[in-house]
């Protein structure tokens, strides 16, 4: 952003007193007054801050990306042996069977990380001021959510170029890879849209994060992410044939290896978007301005 | 004849079984600064996130510059700044990137927003810390900012929630200053305060809010006259002066109270006009007035004696 220097400009506090004119509200009609703006402004606004904001902080992006690379790394080396079962045999490597499900749990954990983020603004008070503008709220948890799945764009690019440098991964084709990632990165932004919902319901951090849990490890692991549902216990096998995120994993591992995809896109997509509808519905109703 | 900015009938606000607010009514006009006092609890911040469309009303009507509060929230914020209590900013961004986003959001082209930006981190003495995130600023700096992004979109209504709590007497002094210069141009400003001071220099009508209820009213004027306490001390060359001038207060009905030890008589002055009667009287009595002091009551004196009333209207 451009500004004067600083130098050029030095001035003393007391200088207040000198301009206050600049703060004066309306008889000048020179003076020009902005009473608000479009949704799609407001929402272009708060999204490029959230991603200037998640990307400008060097800690933020380096430990963001080294975490998903850390995951699948461990997960390659710890279920390696997963490798030898019937229904990961085909896969030629457990890697290639591992890494789209790595993708949705990298999504899973950026959309718990909405909510985080979420909870953060709300503590420092920034959302109270929104609240007195003439801004949607719901253009501000929207906003957060395509920041989160811009951001979630990176971390899933940057992980798919460690796995087939490092690890062996060897994706189907460039086009369905492509397709695979963007399939990830709409579970992602719709799976979001629970966890905001539950920062706006429950706005205690403790709360939050112990139902985020609840919520997320059931998913991830009673689904088809680490091992084939066929070789999972009788009644995990009933949960993980009913778990949404199972036909997102379907999808995004067919997609991705270039393997017929069937219904499992569709299913995922129609389940995402009722979470999204869902979850945002909830959302937008608890973050509404307070009755 | 203008309508008031802001217009408040019969207000309630109840928060379960805790009345916050009860049958308020009031109107600001423009370029006012309304003082709303009371103790903490007292119901000062609701009124303000009721005007200010962050809570609803349980029953009443209310309205800011001709909007109803509830049925037109939307039009409402476009009229109104607001500073609370704490400092609410983005604390990831600069402070200028604050100000930038702000007048952004409030319809400002990028241009015009980062030229406002310019303008008001000059006007509020931020120059040298712009570029830092407001994290790292002073509490009065960071105020400042806060005070500075309410003032953007240059409200016609101001709410100001304690603005100088925490502040040093230079930075609250510009606070002040800053706050007089707004009403002069015509913004109305409603200003809580737990400082009576702060009340007493910068507002032109109080309110006194105890357990949600309006318990005095009025200008500051008119709330120190209800109270009746202007006091004039008068002293004399020698003791049978002031002896002789005992009988001329009490005659005036003045209550005279005689101080041996500064040969003094201080008496209760009921209006502003009895001053000029007492020293026409005390000369008419052939007795030399050596000095005259006149002691006003301040709103820490209407303040302590509503609080000895318990709190009850007057």
């Amino acid at each position: 952003m451009s500004r004067h220097s600083a130098d050029t400009r030095r001035r003393e506090t007391s200088v207040l007193n000198q301009a206050l004119a600049a703060a004066g509200p309306t008889r000048s009609g020179s003076r020009q007054q902005w009473r608000g703006t479009g949704f799609g402004t407001q929402v272009w606004v708060l999204t490029g801050r959230s991603v200037r904001t998640a990307f400008g902080d060097f800690k933020l992006v380096f430990f963001g990306l080294l975490q998903p690379v850390v995951l699948l790394l461990l997960f390659s080396q710890v279920f390696k042996s997963v490798g030898t079962l019937p229904g990961v045999v085909t896969y030629q490597s457990y890697i290639n069977f591992l890494m789209p499900a790595t993708l949705i749990n990298v999504a899973m954990t950026t959309a718990m990380s909405s909510g985080i983020g979420l909870m953060a603004e709300v503590y420092t008070g920034f959302v109270g001021r929104l609240r007195a503008m003439p801004i949607s709220m719901f253009a501000v948890l929207l906003a957060r959510t395509l920041s989160d799945a811009i951001r979630l764009t990176v971390q899933l690019v940057v992980i798919v170029i460690a796995a087939v440098a490092f690890l062996g991964f060897r994706p189907g084709t460039v086009l369905g890879l492509t397709e695979a990632l963007l399939l990830t990165v709409v579970v992602g932004w719709g799976v979001g849209w629970v966890f905001v919902a539950i920062v706006t319901w429950q706005r205690k951090a403790e709360v939050v994060q112990a139902i985020s849990f609840i919520v997320m490890f059931p998913l991830m692991f009673a689904s088809s992410a680490y091992m084939p549902v066929d070789s999972m216990p009788t009644w995990i096998r009933f949960l993980a044939r009913g778990n949404p995120l199972t036909y997102a994993i379907d999808a995004t591992r067919a997609l991705a290896l270039g393997r017929p995809v069937g219904w499992s896109i569709v299913w995922a997509l129609s389940l995402v978007t009722a979470t999204a509808l869902l979850g945002g519905t909830a959302a937008a109703r608890n973050f509404r301005r307070a009755s | 004849m203008q309508r008031p900015r802001i217009e408040v009938d019969s207000l309630d606000k109840s928060y379960g079984p805790v009345n916050a607010l009860v049958n308020v009514t009031l109107q600001v006009g423009s370029g006012t600064v309304l003082g709303v006092l009371g103790h903490n609890g007292a119901g000062k911040t609701t009124l303000i996130d009721v005007l200010a469309t962050r809570t609803r009303p349980t029953r009443g009507r209310a309205a800011v510059c001709g909007w109803d509060v509830v049925k037109s929230g939307h039009q409402v914020r476009k009229h109104i700044g607001m500073t609370g209590q704490f400092v609410a900013l983005d604390d990831a961004m600069s402070g200028y990137a604050n100000l930038v986003l702000i007048a952004r959001l409030l319809g400002a082209s990028t241009r015009q927003a980062r030229a406002r930006a310019d303008e008001l981190i000059d006007t509020f003495g931020l120059v040298e810390a712009a570029d830092r995130r407001p994290v790292t600023y002073s509490g009065g700096m960071r105020r400042r900012l806060d005070l500075a992004a309410s003032l953007i979109g240059r409200p016609e209504v101001l709410f100001l929630d304690e603005p100088t709590t925490g502040l040093d007497p230079i930075s609250r002094s510009e606070v002040w200053t800053l706050v007089e210069k707004l009403a002069v141009d015509g913004t109305t400003v409603i200003l809580t305060t737990q400082d009576l001071m702060e009340a007493e220099r910068l507002a032109n009508d109080i309110v006194v809010l105890a357990a949600g209820n309006i318990v005095a009213s009025g200008t500051p004027e008119q709330l120190k006259a209800g109270l009746g306490q202007r006091t004039a001390t008068v002293t004399f060359a020698n003791p049978m002066a002031m002896y002789s001038a005992v009988a001329v207060f009490a005659g005036l009905g003045m209550s005279p109270v005689p101080n041996e030890a500064l040969c003094s008589v201080n008496g209760s002055i009921p209006a502003p006009g009895d001053i000029a009667t007492l020293v026409r009287a005390l000369d008419a009595a052939d007795l030399e007035i050596q000095n005259l002091t006149v002691t006003e009551p301040t709103l820490n004196d209407v303040y302590v004696a509503l609080h000895r009333s318990g709190w009850k209207p007057g």
